[in-house]
C-alpha cells in the first residue's frame, strides 16, 4: 500500500498528473454534460484497478488515504486535465457518512459496492419547500415492521434517473421542538414500485436534475446511518472540505482560457471596451487565486478551515458568470446560437459556458446564504 | 533549512514588522495624528521621519552593504499597509519606492542615501511634466552646464522636502540630478490635494543642480523605481482599505434605526460581505503580486506585477471608501467623521502614479507582449 502523503507534493502531483494523462480517454475531456455511468464505465474501471476511486477514503477502506493537501492536489490535476468527476456522489457523499456514522456491517456491505460502482447513489436533500431552508423538508418515514415507509418528493435530484440508490434526508419526528431535531439519514434502492422519477429539462435543455417521488416506498430499517432524528447534524459535519472545493479557481480559470482564444479569434481584443473587462475578469480570477492559495496553505498546515471559506464560492463563481457574458458579447450576432461557433478550426460552445455558470451561484449553499453566514459567523453582525 | 523553513521564517520576519510598525503609528496616535496634521497644514511629522527611520522603515529594501535592511518590496508593502491603516501623511512609500529606488540602483555610496535611511531628510522624485492640454507629456525639462531650465508636475512630497531628484535631459539621454530647496532659479507651485497634502509643480530656471547619474541607466532605474513604488502605494491602499472596512462594521454594528442596529438588516449585511470579500482579494492579490516582485528579475514582468496590484487595490479602495460613506449615511458625508479622510486618501493615492484602468491597460498589454514573446 503506497503512503501517498509520505511523498513530497510535487512527487504526488506527477505522479496524478501522469496517471491522468496517460490514462484518461481522451474523448471523455471536458466534457460539456454529467454522464450516465455507461458513458464513463471503462474509466471507472481503470481507476478502480489503480485504487484511486476514493482518494479521500481511509485505506483500510479501499481509499487513497490522502491529507487535505494531497488531495487538493488531486482535485486540482483532475480539473486541470478536465478529468470527468464520474458519479461520485456515493464517493464523495454517502461513504464518508458512512465511514464516520455506519456501523460494521453497513461498512462492509455498502463501501466496497461504492468503489465498484456496483451501487450509484444520487443525493435526496432538497424538496419543493426546502431549498435553502433545507431543514423544512417535509418528507416522511415511518416504521412499518422492519421497514422505513417513506412518502413525500425530493427535487434536483441529479442523475436519479440513472442511480441505483439514493441517500435522504428524512423526516422521522414531526413533533421535534427543533425542525433540525427530527431528520433521519436514510438509504434506499431505486427499483421499486413506490419510487417515481421524472426528469427536469433545464435551461440548457439538460435533462441532468430529476423529480423523485415517493409514495410507500420502503427502505429496511438496517438502511439508516447513524441514530434516528440525528442525521442533520452528521450531514452537515461532511460539508467542510466541500467548501473549500467548490471555491476552486479552475472553473472560472478554464471558462477565461476559453473566452480568451475564443475572443482573439473574433478580434474582439481589438475594441478598448473589451479589453478592459477581460482585463478586470483576468484579474478577478487572478487574485482569487492568490486569496485560494491562502485557503490551502492553512489547510496544508494542518489547521480547520472557518467559516470565512465561503467568500472564494462567493467570488469565484460570480467571476465565472461574469467571464460567460463575456464570451456571449465577444460572439456578437451568433450571442444566441446553440452549439460551437467555430473559430479557426476550434468550436467554442458559448452558451453552454453560460448556463453551465447559472447555477453555480445557487447550488451548494446560494451565494445570498454564504452571504449570511459570513455576515453572521466572520463580520460577527446581529439579527 | 529546507525551503518551508526559510518560507515559514520569512513570514515570522514580515509579521514582527508589521507588529513593530502598527505599535509606532498607534502610539504616535493613529488616524487622529493624521487628521491634526492635517489640520495644521498638510505637512508631515519631521519627528515621525526620525522614529520611522530608527524603526527601519526607509530601509526596508536597501541592500544591508549600504545601511538597510535588505528584506525587499514584500517588507516594503506590510510597512505601506501600515501606513495606509493611519492615514500618515509621512511620504513613506515616495521614500521607499522612489527616491530610495533611484538612489539605490543610481548611487547607493552617494551621501543622501545614507541620510534618507536614516530619516535625516525627504528628497521628493520630479519626473513627470504637465503639457499644454494639462494632461501628462513629454519630458522637455533640460539639464545643461550644470544647471536646469523648464518644469516639472506631480511631485509628491515637493512642500517639506529638504531636496529634489529631478530626471531631466541632458545632452546624452537622462540624467537624474539633484536639486536643493531653496535653489536659485527654483519655484514651487502648490497643489492642494483632497486629502490636505500638496502636490508639487517646479519650474527651474537655470537652477543649479548636482548630477548624480545619466545615460540609460537612469531610464532603466526610474522605470523599475516606478514599479516599486506603484506595488507600495497598492499595499498602502490595501491598508486603508483594510482600516476603512474596520471603522465601517464597527458603525453598522452600534449605529441603530428603527430600534435595531443598522448591520441587523440584510441589505446591509450582504453589503459589508462584500465589501469585506473585496478587501480580502485585495490583501492576497497584493501581497502575492509584491511577493512575486522580490523574486522577479526582468523588469517588464516586474511592471506587470506592479500593474496588477496598482488595479486591484484601486478597485477594491474606492469601492470600500465609497461604500463605507454610505453605509455611514449623513454623517459619513461630515468632515468629522474619520472615515472621510479615508475615501479622501483613497482619492489622492488612487491617481498618483495610475489608476485601475489605466493598470489595467499597461498589464494586458505587458501579458500580451509576454505571451508573444514565448
Amino acid at each position: 500500500m503506497t503512503d501517498w502523503n509520505a511523498m513530497s507534493d510535487a512527487e504526488f502531483r506527477k505522479e496524478v498528473r501522469g496517471f491522468f494523462e496517460a490514462e484518461y480517454p481522451e474523448d471523455l475531456r471536458n466534457l460539456p454534460h454529467r454522464p450516465k455511468f455507461a458513458e464513463i464505465e471503462h474509466w471507472h474501471r481503470k481507476l478502480h484497478a489503480k485504487g484511486w476511486v476514493a482518494p479521500a477514503w481511509p485505506a483500510e477502506y479501499g481509499g487513497m488515504g490522502l491529507n487535505a493537501a494531497k488531495l487538493l492536489i488531486f482535485y486540482e490535476e483532475q480539473q486541470r486535465w478536465g478529468v470527468n468527476r464520474g458519479r461520485d456522489m456515493g464517493v464523495q457523499m454517502v461513504g464518508p457518512l458512512i465511514i464516520k456514522f455506519g456501523t460494521q456491517k453497513q461498512k462492509d456491505y455498502w463501501l466496497p459496492r461504492i468503489l465498484s460502482c456496483e451501487d450509484i447513489w444520487c443525493q435526496g436533500y432538497s424538496e419543493p419547500g426546502a431549498g435553502s431552508d433545507l431543514a423544512n423538508l417535509r418528507t416522511r418515514a415511518e416504521m412499518d415492521g422492519d421497514d422505513f415507509v417513506i412518502n413525500g418528493q425530493k427535487i434536483w435530484t441529479t442523475m436519479a434517473h440513472d442511480a441505483t440508490h439514493i441517500f435522504m434526508l428524512v423526516r422521522t419526528d414531526p413533533d421535534a421542538p427543533m425542525k433540525q431535531k427530527g431528520i433521519s439519514f436514510l438509504l434506499a434502492p431505486m427499483d421499486q414500485p413506490g419510487i417515481e422519477v421524472r426528469t427536469i429539462t433545464t435551461l440548457s435543455g439538460e435533462t441532468e436534475f430529476c423529480e423523485v417521488f415517493f409514495d410507500n416506498a420502503r427502505a429496511p430499517r438496517e438502511n439508516l446511518v447513524g441514530e434516528l432524528n440525528k442525521g442533520w447534524t452528521m450531514a452537515k459535519a461532511l460539508l467542510s472540505f466541500e467548501r473549500i472545493f467548490i471555491g476552486s479557481p479552475n472553473l472560472a480559470q478554464n471558462a477565461l482560457g476559453q473566452l480568451e482564444s475564443f475572443a482573439r479569434g473574433r478580434g474582439a481584443f481589438e475594441d478598448p471596451v473589451f479589453r478592459d473587462r477581460f482585463a478586470q475578469a483576468a484579474l478577478d480570477v487572478e487574485d482569487h487565486a492568490a486569496l485560494y492559495a491562502r485557503f490551502a496553505d492553512q489547510l496544508k498546515r494542518g489547521e480547520t478551515l472557518g467559516a470565512d471559506v465561503s467568500m472564494l464560492k462567493i467570488w469565484v463563481t460570480e467571476c465565472f458568470q461574469r467571464i460567460t457574458e463575456l464570451m456571449i458579447e465577444a460572439a456578437g450576432p451568433d450571442g444566441g446560437t446553440i452549439g460551437p461557433l467555430q473559430v479557426g478550426n476550434v468550436g467554442v460552445d458559448v452558451l453552454s459556458s453560460f448556463y453551465k455558470a447559472r447555477p453555480t451561484t445557487i447550488y451548494g449553499g446560494s451565494n445570498e446564504i454564504q452571504r449570511n453566514i459570513l455576515s453572521k459567523a466572520v463580520l460577527g453582525l446581529p439579527g | 533549512m529546507t525551503q518551508t523553513d526559510i518560507l515559514l521564517s520569512d513570514q515570522e520576519d514580515l509579521r514582527l514588522l508589521r507588529e513593530s510598525a502598527r505599535t509606532l503609528f498607534e502610539r504616535a496616535g493613529g488616524s487622529g495624528r493624521s487628521r491634526k496634521l492635517r489640520d495644521a497644514g498638510g505637512c508631515w511629522d519631521a519627528d515621525m521621519i526620525r522614529e520611522l527611520a530608527e524603526a527601519g522603515v526607509f530601509g526596508v529594501t536597501v541592500p544591508a552593504e549600504n545601511g538597510g535592511l535588505g528584506m525587499g518590496l514584500a517588507a516594503g508593502g506590510v510597512i505601506a499597509e501600515e501606513v495606509g491603516r493611519v492615514i500618515a501623511p509621512e511620504p513613506v512609500v515616495m521614500t521607499i519606492g522612489l527616491s530610495l529606488g533611484l538612489l539605490r540602483r543610481l548611487c547607493p555610496d552617494h551621501a543622501k542615501l545614507e541620510q534618507l535611511v536614516g530619516g535625516e531628510c525627504v528628497l521628493a522624485v520630479a519626473w513627470q511634466e504637465r503639457g499644454p492640454n494639462g494632461g501628462p507629456a513629454e519630458a522637455s525639462c533640460r539639464y545643461e552646464n550644470g544647471k536646469l531650465t523648464g518644469g516639472k508636475a506631480w511631485v509628491v512630497g515637493a512642500v517639506g522636502a529638504q531636496g529634489f531628484l529631478v530626471v531631466a535631459e541632458g545632452g546624452a539621454g537622462p540624467v537624474l540630478v539633484l536639486v536643493a530647496a531653496g535653489a536659485d532659479g527654483l519655484a514651487v507651485k502648490e497643489r492642494r490635494q483632497a486629502d490636505g497634502s500638496a502636490m508639487g509643480e517646479l519650474s527651474f530656471s537655470g537652477t543649479p543642480a548636482e548630477e548624480l547619474a545619466s545615460g540609460g541607466a537612469v531610464r532603466d532605474a526610474l522605470a523599475e523605481a516606478i514599479s516599486d513604488a506603484t506595488a507600495l502605494a497598492a499595499a498602502e491602499l490595501v491598508g486603508l482599505s483594510e482600516r476603512a472596512f474596520e471603522i465601517t462594521l464597527e458603525y453598522i454594528k452600534t449605529r441603530e434605526q428603527f430600534d435595531k442596529p443598522i448591520g441587523s438588516f440584510q441589505v446591509i449585511q450582504h453589503r459589508a460581505v462584500d465589501l469585506n470579500v473585496m478587501c480580502e482579494v485585495a490583501q492576497s492579490g497584493v501581497r502575492e503580486a509584491l511577493g512575486l516582485m522580490d523574486r522577479e528579475t526582468d523588469p517588464k514582468v516586474r511592471a506587470r506585477l506592479a500593474s496588477r496590484a496598482k488595479a486591484r487595490a484601486v478597485t477594491a479602495a474606492r469601492k470600500i471608501t465609497r461604500d463605507a460613506i454610505q453605509l455611514h449615511g449623513a454623517v459619513g458625508y461630515t468632515d468629522e467623521y474619520d472615515i472621510g479622510l479615508y475615501l479622501n486618501r483613497a482619492l489622492v493615492l488612487s491617481a498618483w502614479l495610475g489608476d485601475d484602468s489605466y493598470h489595467r491597460r499597461l498589464w494586458l498589454e505587458a501579458r500580451e507582449q509576454e505571451g508573444a514573446a514565448q
